[in-house]
């Protein structure tokens, strides 16, 4: 114990070592902070859109209820969908600031409405969020960098290499117990403000846990790449430069060339095509003869098969048949775009074996659900309550029923 | 002046021997290139995409049947945005904003299919272009390679030598200064290639491409005299090393990600939901068209029917539903432009308080002059989305005029009781050839350049910085006094 007391105050008095340490520090809190105010953030938008939603259904409830249109209801009524944050989220905030975490959605086809972007500047967002994740996957290596590339250089370059070696009772553990203590400060400085967020926000011992196993990881991982290139006994500068260089071309570079060889080896412009697809069938709807429209979708939906044939040149069960009609039409579309997009993150999660920054990335937004694979399960159950909705308005579409306001209030929930 | 010329040629002679120099400059000269090609390749790519969807919109729209003019009001128009030629050198915010909407009647659907979430996370550890070569790993190679100018040849006591040649310390230091910059140049050359070929091949404009490498060569230098400073002040090599490494990572990694933050903490974004509620709210307090009774829509109405002298609409001269649409329109179109308004300025004030973050990183204000010059920062995509809009509304009001003009009131009004009134509003598929093509005006290089002019003044402030701080460096160059 002694020893290492008496190695931690050599440590401390290091020029650039307690520095580095307490940056690593403070920026690691800072975002923290930052990620938690976003989250409370989001949390409030999610909260206060509520009532907004609330005040517009009862306007459309308003002029709705003249007459009663169940047509008008189900075409005018936007539901109300939204994505939780996790409990995890605050550390690593992923795509939640580029993709929707409040979507409205109404009966009408889908497709040409679960694609919809949400209100964001693309400039603010450019360079990427300034979260926990961040700190440990950018900044913290380059701290452990600085820590460990003199380890044995700066010992020789002073001229007391040999002498450390020979007064050392075992030269092994004296080295590993210089390293172990860097290692464990650095680590400390870095999951301690992560803990202190997860504490607040409530995170699960387990994500915590995991959270922590991933950050030593790293670390170590970062650690062995300096001990490697320290082996090559070169001078301290020289270590700095080959553990800089590496560090970007393992954080930066290699990353962005494999963005650049994942995108254009799964093109997804499935995305583009499936809504002019989608918008082909859904107006080629109204030239189609309608006891044809209405034939398909009796075959989707037996229970509305024998309602009585359509008079006139309009009747909403034709319009909402042809508007569903328009997003099955594109189903396979839309299977092959997610394929696209999952195996766009599947080879993200392979080149993680090669890259662990890519590695780390991925397994923490996987955890703290802000990845991709979290706005497609999101789309998800968009679809799922979408379902719910027609088939809400389909009895009073189909039966001519009434649309009351007690109706409106009727309309099925979006579940948390 | 002859001992400056000759320490930088010594110098030079110097870092092409030396190993560590030799790769750090080959890695960057061959990451540049790759970026060049694949950015080049990349840029063609898509915009070749976008403009065979375009013109896949294009022939569909003009291929629709004889229709009601109001469902194609409702069948809508797809626009794609076209990349500029300089997106190839830095695509700026093209993958985070969607590149096609779909524009239609009485809506404003948002752009859609943007890059960024049809990638994996991997699209936010940035992309390998060359602005991002220039402006993140052309830095950390000067460093790699300059740090050691005046610190490396103190340590070793070689600087006495110089001074006793008789070169001054600002002459040591102005030439060893001068021999990186060399290096600066050298790693230029690849940009100003790819440029080049950006002009030739894509049509670029001189101005810009010349003003973005101008941008880019001051951003260097400052990076030149901020290492060539460091290194004299210095104690050891090591040491200026790690201050660089540390103001790299700080002005190119760190605060580009903390200015954003700054800004929208200051001034936080409100949702797309919420703006659509809002809209929908203050069109129903101006008027609500499906009211029959609504005052708005009666006034108009007994404007109109006053101004063509009849007492009944029926006995108008054209279909009122046609007119009726067009003013809906208008009123729409009009709460969409302010909200539309409001959101710029946001934006602007979003870009003011980042841009005033590039007086502590010269990183920031370089990118901002590179987005705005190579026409791809959010002052594009905003001339985008209000050039589509201005299209939407002038596509849609041609057609609601259609129905004003080539469709009766009667017909209109029994089209679904009576299968030949029916038949009869669906007008001659003709009229679509009618609707222009949409096509996007980019910015002009002057307004580009005016846009460009704050960024490019901070640059300039710090390569003034950078000078001041060279010549204080000097009094450092022999050792600590």
């Amino acid at each position: 114990m002694a020893l290492w007391l008496h190695e931690l105050r050599l440590f401390a008095r290091q020029r650039v070592a307690a520095p580095a340490l307490l940056l690593l520090l403070m920026l690691g809190s800072m975002s923290v902070w930052n990620g938690l105010s976003e989250i409370a953030h989001q949390r409030d938008v999610i909260e206060r859109i509520q009532p907004q939603q609330e005040a517009d259904i009862s306007a459309v409830a308003d002029f709705v209820t003249l007459d009663g249109d169940p047509g008008y209801a189900a075409y005018y009524t936007y539901h109300a969908t939204w994505d939780d944050p996790s409990d995890l989220a605050f550390a690593a905030l992923g795509q939640r600031d580029v993709a929707p975490y409040v979507l409205r959605v109404n009966a009408l086809a889908l497709e040409a409405q679960i694609h919809n972007n949400e209100r964001y500047n693309a400039e603010l967002a450019l360079p990427g969020k300034f979260d926990w994740a961040f700190v440990l996957t950018y900044i913290a290596p380059l701290v452990l960098i600085v820590l460990l590339h003199d380890l044995a250089s700066s010992e020789r370059e002073a001229g007391r290499l040999n002498l450390l070696q020979s007064l050392a009772s075992n030269t092994r553990t004296f080295w590993i117990r210089r390293v172990t203590l860097r290692y464990l400060l650095a680590l400390a400085v870095i999951v301690l403000p992560f803990l202190f967020g997860a504490a607040i926000a409530g995170s699960s011992i387990g994500d915590s846990l995991a959270v922590s196993a991933m950050t030593a990881l790293y670390l170590t991982f970062w650690t062995a790449a300096s001990l490697l290139v320290g082996r090559l006994r070169w001078n301290s500068a020289a270590n700095a430069g080959v553990l800089a260089a590496s560090w970007f071309m393992i954080v930066l570079v290699l990353p962005a060339l494999a963005h650049l060889g994942i995108n254009a080896a799964i093109p997804v412009r499935q995305g583009v095509e499936l809504t002019l697809a989608q918008r082909e069938t859904v107006h080629a709807g109204w030239d189609k003869p309608k006891p044809e429209t209405m034939a398909a979708f009796g075959e989707l939906y037996q229970e509305w098969r024998d309602t009585p044939p359509i008079e006139g040149g309009f009747h909403w069960k034709w319009y909402y048949a042809f508007q569903h009609l328009g997003d099955v039409s594109v189903e396979d579309e839309t299977l092959a775009y997610r394929e696209g997009l999952e195996a766009r993150d599947r080879w993200t999660r392979r080149v993680g074996y090669l890259l662990p920054p890519v590695a780390l990335q991925h397994a923490l937004h996987r955890r703290a659900e802000t990845d991709l694979r979290a706005q497609l399960t999101y789309q998800d159950r968009i679809r799922d309550y979408h379902g719910r909705l027609r088939e809400f308005y389909y009895p009073f579409i189909f039966n001519e029923q009434e649309f009351s306001r007690q109706d409106f209030a009727r309309a099925p929930l979006w579940s948390r | 002046m002859s001992s400056l010329r000759l320490v930088a040629r010594n110098e030079w002679q110097l870092m092409r021997r030396s190993r560590v120099a030799q790769i750090a400059i080959a890695l960057l000269l061959v990451l540049a290139g790759i970026a060049a090609i694949t950015s080049i390749a990349h840029r063609n790519a898509n915009d070749d995409l976008r403009a065979r969807f375009q013109a896949q919109a294009n022939s569909e729209f003009d291929g629709q049947p004889a229709r009601h003019p109001h469902r194609m009001v409702h069948y809508g128009h797809f626009v794609f945005r076209p990349l500029p030629p300089l997106a190839a050198f830095d695509p700026g915010v093209d993958a985070f904003t969607g590149s096609t909407i779909f524009l239609e009647g009485h809506r404003q659907n948002s752009a859609n299919f943007g890059d960024v979430r049809q990638s994996s996370l991997l699209a936010r550890f940035g992309q390998l272009t060359p602005a991002f070569v220039l402006q993140a790993l052309a830095p950390l190679v000067l460093i790699f390679v300059g740090f050691g100018l005046i610190a490396r040849e103190r340590e070793a006591g070689t600087l006495r030598l110089l001074t006793a040649s008789g070169a001054s310390p600002g002459a040591i230091l102005g030439g060893k200064a001068l021999a990186l910059s060399g290096v600066a140049a050298l790693m230029l050359i690849p940009a100003g290639l790819a440029l080049l070929w950006m002009m030739a091949a894509e049509g670029a404009g001189a101005v810009a491409a010349g003003s973005l490498l101008l941008g880019y060569a001051t951003y260097l230098a400052v990076w030149v005299a901020a290492i060539a400073g460091v290194s004299a002040i210095a104690s050891t090599p090591r040491a200026a090393l790690i201050a660089l490494l540390a103001m790299w990572a700080v002005a190119t990694v760190l605060l580009p990600r903390v200015a954003p933050e700054a800004a929208l903490s200051v001034d936080p974004l409100t949702t797309k939901l919420e703006t659509d509620i809002a809209i929908q709210r203050e069109l129903r307090e101006i008027g609500d068209s499906h009211d029959p009774d609504d005052p708005h829509f009666e006034e108009f109405k007994t404007s109109v029917l006053q101004e063509y002298g009849v007492d009944r609409i029926e006995d108008l001269p054209f279909n009122y539903n046609g007119l009726l649409a067009m003013e809906g329109e208008t009123l729409t179109s009009s709460l969409f432009d302010q909200y539309a308004a409001r959101e710029t300025a946001q934006e602007k004030r979003h870009a003011a308080i980042v841009t005033s973050f590039g007086v502590i990183s010269p990183t920031i204000a370089l990118n901002r002059l590179s987005i705005t010059l190579a026409g791809t920062g959010m002052d594009g995509h905003r001339r985008f989305l209000e050039q589509a809009e201005a299209y939407r509304f002038a596509i849609v009001q041609q057609l609601n005029q259609l129905q004003a003009e080539a469709v009766t009131f009667a017909d209109d009004s029994t089209r679904n009781s009576d299968p030949v009134a029916g038949r009869r509003v669906r007008i001659d598929p003709e009229h679509w050839h009618e609707v222009p093509d949409f096509t996007y005006r980019g910015a002009t290089t002057g307004e580009r350049l005016q846009a460009a002019a704050a960024p490019a003044l901070i640059l300039l402030f710090w390569l003034l910085v950078a000078g001041l701080f060279l010549r204080e460096a000097r009094n450092y160059v022999l050792g600590a006094h």
